[in-house]
């Protein structure tokens, strides 16, 4: 279990968070998770992930924040998949624009989401 | 003693205004002191509720994540799947309990999609959560009967489409409300169908959030919407008319031709904005021979339709109304004529004296 591959989740649906917790440990990886945006720049900084899983709208720190923070402060290539709601079209632009690698629009399916990140793992 | 003899002394000794103003700074001390006591008591309920809210839904969630992974492909339900699922039947019988389980389902039920999200309704079904929904359907209190459809519709219920249906004509607008959007989010444009039997208004509001639902789905496929422009129902030829506009349904043109003689100006006005849209010349020649009988509304509206589908035979008709009493249609009018042939329109600078001509045609000479 040491030498999973560390995914770091921001979301503030603690179901959500829990479900994706369970069906990517499942597969092999470590989760950890965070309930905002705030808890996970203090955990990306913390643990270094090989993965990092963000939803757009957070308390505090939204995910276009954690990308900014990732991708010109820390200046990592950590791949980053982005969660939307639907709507949030220019949310995704940005989100891309800033670095992330893929986005999920919400409701996904968590059998796709295991897909793209060994795609973006392997 | 003495001290309280000294004060009760000096209060009837003093004028009765001094008076006056003790007893209200002791009712007031007196009021304060209790607000404070009983808000720091509501404060502390509302955050033990909190605790307790925060606590059955950690349990809840750990519960149903477990019920998701617990499946296997030989059984429907598995053992461990069905432990879970008498739990939840059995808590469900306390309504505080079901709210929060409901809550619980419903927060992951909106995020994914796929098998997991089907499995989530078939644990709605099992544990018998919907049938405290369909018993809220019968409720004599109206936001009851709305809870318990908006619960079915995020849930995703399509099996009580007809129950929900024989509210759509309800007497209150909130409950109608909900039965539109139920129908539209899981039926789509078939849902739509409820507009052959609505009887009621349908508000602006209510038709832009059918639109709005309606444009989030893939498949754009619209029914027959010529019914729902003969509706007797005007509110229900007026969305009828968003649609064909939206989704340019050309081929209802004579529909749309036949509402030009409709009893209500509202809608014959929006009739005209949609042939314009949808570019009907036949429109054209029916609105122009009648153009004196329309009503100032519908003129202008015309003129906007006229920008879209003029031709050079037109000139004489738009010549003749450069100098109407309306400004927009004397605006639209020269704009026109502008937009056909601007030698022509160089040489009409002295065909009126009208001030608002004058300043409308040097305006568009110079623009």
């Amino acid at each position: 279990m040491s030498d999973a591959k560390k995914i770091v989740l921001a979301e503030d649906n603690s179901t959500l968070s829990l479900l994706l917790k369970f069906r990517l440990e499942k597969e092999g990886y470590k989760l950890l998770i965070a309930v905002d945006g705030k808890e996970a720049i203090e955990l990306i900084e913390q643990h270094d992930p090989e993965l990092i899983l963000t939803d757009i709208m957070m308390p505090f720190i939204s995910g276009l924040e954690v990308i900014s923070h990732v991708r010109n402060k820390l200046n990592k290539q950590t791949p980053i998949i982005v969660f939307s709601a639907a709507g949030q079209e220019e949310m995704v632009l940005k989100a891309f624009n800033l670095g992330a690698n893929d986005f999920m629009g919400k409701p996904f399916s968590p059998n796709e989401l295991v897909i793209r990140v060994k795609r973006l793992l392997r | 003693m003495k001290s309280y003899q000294y004060l009760i002394d000096y209060f009837e000794n003093v004028p009765t205004i001094i008076q006056v103003v003790w007893i209200s700074i002791c009712i007031f001390f007196v009021s304060i002191v209790i607000l404070t006591i009983y808000l720091k008591f509501l404060r502390n309920k509302l955050r033990k509720n909190e605790k307790t809210v925060a606590e059955y839904q950690k349990e809840y969630e750990s519960d149903l994540i477990t019920y998701l992974y617990a499946g296997n492909e030989e059984e429907e339900i598995s053992a461990e799947q069905q432990i879970i699922i008498d739990k939840l039947r059995s808590c469900a019988s306390d309504e505080y309990k079901r709210r929060i389980i409901v809550s619980t389902l419903l927060r992951l039920r909106n995020e994914i999609s796929g098998e997991m999200a089907d499995a989530i309704q078939k644990l709605y079904f099992e544990s018998g959560l919907i049938s405290y929904a369909l018993k809220r359907l019968k409720s004599r209190k109206w936001y009851v009967v709305a809870k318990g459809i908006r619960e079915l519709t995020q849930l995703r219920v399509k099996e009580v489409h007809d129950k929900i249906l024989m509210l759509v004509n309800h007497p209150k607008k909130e409950i109608r409300k909900e039965v539109q959007l139920y129908l539209v989010t899981l039926f789509h444009f078939d849902g739509l169908k409820f507009l052959d039997i609505l009887q009621t208004q349908l508000s602006e509001w209510d038709q832009i959030q059918l639109l709005e639902v309606l444009q989030r789905f893939d498949e754009q496929e619209i029914p027959d919407i010529n019914p729902w422009l003969k509706s007797t129902n005007e509110s229900v030829v007026a969305f009828a008319l968003k649609l064909a506009k939206i989704y340019n349904q050309f081929e209802v043109k004579d529909a749309l031709i036949g509402l030009l003689s409709h009893h209500q100006k509202k809608i014959r006005v929006d009739t005209i904005h949609v042939l314009s849209h949808l570019q009907v010349v036949e429109a054209k020649a029916i609105l122009k021979n009648n153009f004196d009988k329309l009503s100032q509304e519908e003129q202008i509206e015309f003129f906007k339709l006229l920008e879209n589908l003029c031709e050079t035979s037109d000139e004489p008709f738009l010549l003749a109304h450069t100098t109407h009493q309306n400004f927009e249609i004397k605006l639209s009018a020269l704009k026109i004529l502008k937009s056909l042939d601007f030698e022509k329109y160089k040489s009409l600078k002295d065909f009126s004296t009208d001030l608002d001509y004058v300043k409308i045609y040097e305006f568009l000479a110079y623009n």
